[in-house]
């Protein structure tokens, strides 16, 4: 069925569309709840559209509209490849203890130095990974201080995922974006990066005010982190340098990737193959097993879900109800999805969320502009500010709960395990603030750049 | 021989809410055999006498070692006096918080061969037997089972005396 067939058709309220609803509307709701595993509900949700002929096996694993995403799996199990063979060389320890004494110990210092370095490294590996390898240095750092790790577990976690949405690979939204809308990593450098830029130097001058008088050190006690030599981190010289080396090739791909006509998943491919090549390990299988599978299967499941909804039609009936409410508005539809998207992604996982959105914006833009197809219709000049505010809102959401993003769940874990739990209402004071003010730069930035500018 | 020919009989335990300083102390003095030499884990019982879990010594340096430090090679940038001022923090927590909940057992008709294949599939250096009540009655030792490994090699057969 051609693209301009299926716009046409008219939605059937029958046994397949409510059979389909009602799974969707379940699988999300008990993902909620948390009262069984994510991935596992995933995994029902996703077979039992199979099972009852929602959608063909065939479709659910082989229909680029509506089966699982393998540019995105793949993309997420290379990045995680690349990063397993680069943990153990002792680079991420380096570079924390090296940023502990750039700081000099000072307490500030440290906490803006290390958000600005968590930020940065997010933008390139995922965020969870991020938190995993920066949080615990900050909390030996902490310890050494004799500092109060709360505040930086958390504020290190906003910063991941304001990080992670400045670029194609940083966040899985945006990963899962950009396969769907089929933009390439430079459109996200360009669009999305300078906000991100805008919103990284406001944080660090607001949790300046926050944090910055409370924080003091005993002078003896920087001495424990100045006598830290961070030379000592580097476990494996000789792999650090091939690493480097493969991540270099493998940026300059993404760089590259749209010029190339190259799938981002491709480019990762390359890189996780030729890492796993001049590593010379001879045991590829604790690489691989490492890989966070449970968040993979969770994807798959989710497209699998997500297709079943978008194949009865439920999809593009949302979309013709939110463009009843918007009234064809463009701005105000772009404002919608970023204050909604915030407010959807801090409460609930930014990862179906996006799932849901991203056919559903494709839905309304085939609504919109009926007689355009393919990129072009991806591409909508009038289009491009709704992938962005829903990248922006969905990604940057994730800051103002506990439960927002995976790097808040990380963190309030490792506080819990070293006897400092932080209360769902301890970081909703400081994350839902934090949100509202990156989403009103946002906000601001859209507005002027692409409504008033036109850039 | 069975289990219970060659287990150390039940003499020393810890309760669940005995702090970590008065379990560190029995693990140092407790008896072993005939002399207070200390042992490497003691097992916890409740109440009524059923065995809840094993605390050992391992479960002590757990007590001191941040959990953090597991998740990254961070050993180089430990500063002298880190243990001991952890090891302060950690004298009061409570025996229930660090041990180790589920124990391998044997029962005392299980065999040699039993205690060993335990012993070695889940890497434990001493195992608690249990009587057909399910109360503890003694810990099966490796060194214990060594010996007599020992003696079946170098044909010391007469052996009995323990």
């Amino acid at each position: 069925m051609t693209e301009e067939v299926k716009a046409a058709t008219e939605i059937v309220f029958g046994a397949k569309f409510w059979i389909a609803t009602a799974i969707f509307i379940l699988v999300y709701g008990l993902i909620v709840t948390e009262k069984i595993h994510k991935t596992i509900l995933a995994i029902v949700g996703a077979s039992t559209m199979i099972v009852l002929g929602i959608l063909t096996q065939a479709d659910a694993f082989h229909s680029p509209e509506l089966g699982i995403d393998w540019n995105v799996i793949f993309l997420l199990v290379s990045m995680m490849i690349i990063i397993n063979i680069m943990k153990p060389t002792g680079v991420f320890e380096y570079i924390a203890i090296k940023s502990a004494k750039v700081a000099k110990g000072k307490p500030f210092a440290i906490m803006a130095i290390f958000s600005v370095v968590t930020a940065v490294v997010s933008a390139f590996l995922d965020n969870v990974t991020t938190v995993l390898l920066i949080a615990p240095v900050t909390l030996l750092i902490c310890q050494a201080l004799e500092l109060d790790v709360v505040p930086y577990l958390i504020t290190e976690a906003i910063a991941s995922n304001i990080g992670g949405t400045a670029t194609l690979i940083g966040d899985p939204p945006n990963i899962m974006i950009a396969s769907k809308a089929q933009l390439d990593f430079m459109a996200f450098v360009y669009n999305l990066t300078p906000v991100v830029i805008l919103v990284l130097i406001a944080y660090v001058i607001t949790i300046k005010f926050v944090f910055g008088k409370r924080l003091t050190v005993k002078e003896d006690l920087r001495q424990r982190v100045m006598a830290m030599n961070e030379n000592e981190a580097i476990k494996d010289p000789a792999l650090l340098k091939k690493s480097l080396a493969v991540l270099a090739v493998t940026i300059t791909g993404f760089i590259f990737h749209g010029m190339l006509h190259f799938e981002p998943a491709t480019i990762a491919l390359f890189g996780a193959g030729l890492l796993l090549l001049v590593s010379g390990t001879k045991e590829p299988h604790h690489i691989l097993a490492e890989a966070e599978w449970t968040t993979i299967f969770f994807f798959m499941g989710l497209f699998i879900i997500i297709g079943g909804v978008v194949n009865v039609g439920l999809i593009k009936w949302m979309s013709i109800k939110v463009l009843e409410i918007t009234q064809g508005n463009l701005f105000g539809t772009s404002m919608i999805i970023l204050w909604f998207s915030a407010f959807a992604s801090a409460f609930i996982d930014n990862i179906p969320y996006v799932a849901t959105m991203n056919p559903l914006v494709i839905d309304m833009a085939k609504q919109l502009w009926p007689n355009v197809t393919g990129l072009d219709l991806l591409h909508h000049p009038d289009l491009m500010p709704i992938w962005w505010s829903l990248a922006l809102g969905a990604c940057l959401g994730g800051n103002g709960t506990a439960i927002g993003a995976s790097a808040n769940v990380i963190v309030v874990g490792m506080a819990e395990k070293m006897g400092k739990p932080i209360s769902f209402k301890k970081f909703m004071l400081y994350g839902m603030p934090l949100m509202i003010e990156s989403v009103i730069i946002c906000h601001a930035y859209i507005w002027i750049r692409y409504y008033v500018l036109k850039i | 021989m069975k289990a219970k020919d060659l287990m150390i009989p039940l003499q020393e335990y810890l309760k669940p809410d005995n702090t970590l300083k008065e379990a560190a102390n029995l693990l140092r003095i407790a008896q072993r055999g005939e002399e207070r030499i200390g042992v490497k884990a003691l097992p916890v019982l409740d109440e009524s006498r059923k065995l809840i879990g094993i605390l050992s010594i391992g479960d002590i340096l757990k007590a001191v070692y941040p959990s953090y430090m597991y998740l990254m090679e961070l050993g180089n940038f430990a500063w002298d006096g880190m243990v001991e001022t952890f090891a302060k923090k950690a004298a009061d927590k409570k025996v229930k918080e660090l041990m180790t909940r589920s124990v391998i057992t044997v029962t005392e008709d299980s065999t040699l061969m039993e205690c060993v294949d335990h012993m070695l599939k889940n890497n434990v250096k001493r195992v608690p037997v249990l009587n057909k009540e399910n109360k503890i009655i003694g810990m099966l030792y490796e060194r214990d089972v060594f010996y007599e490994i020992s003696k079946a090699m170098l044909d010391e057969n007469t052996g009995g005396g323990r």
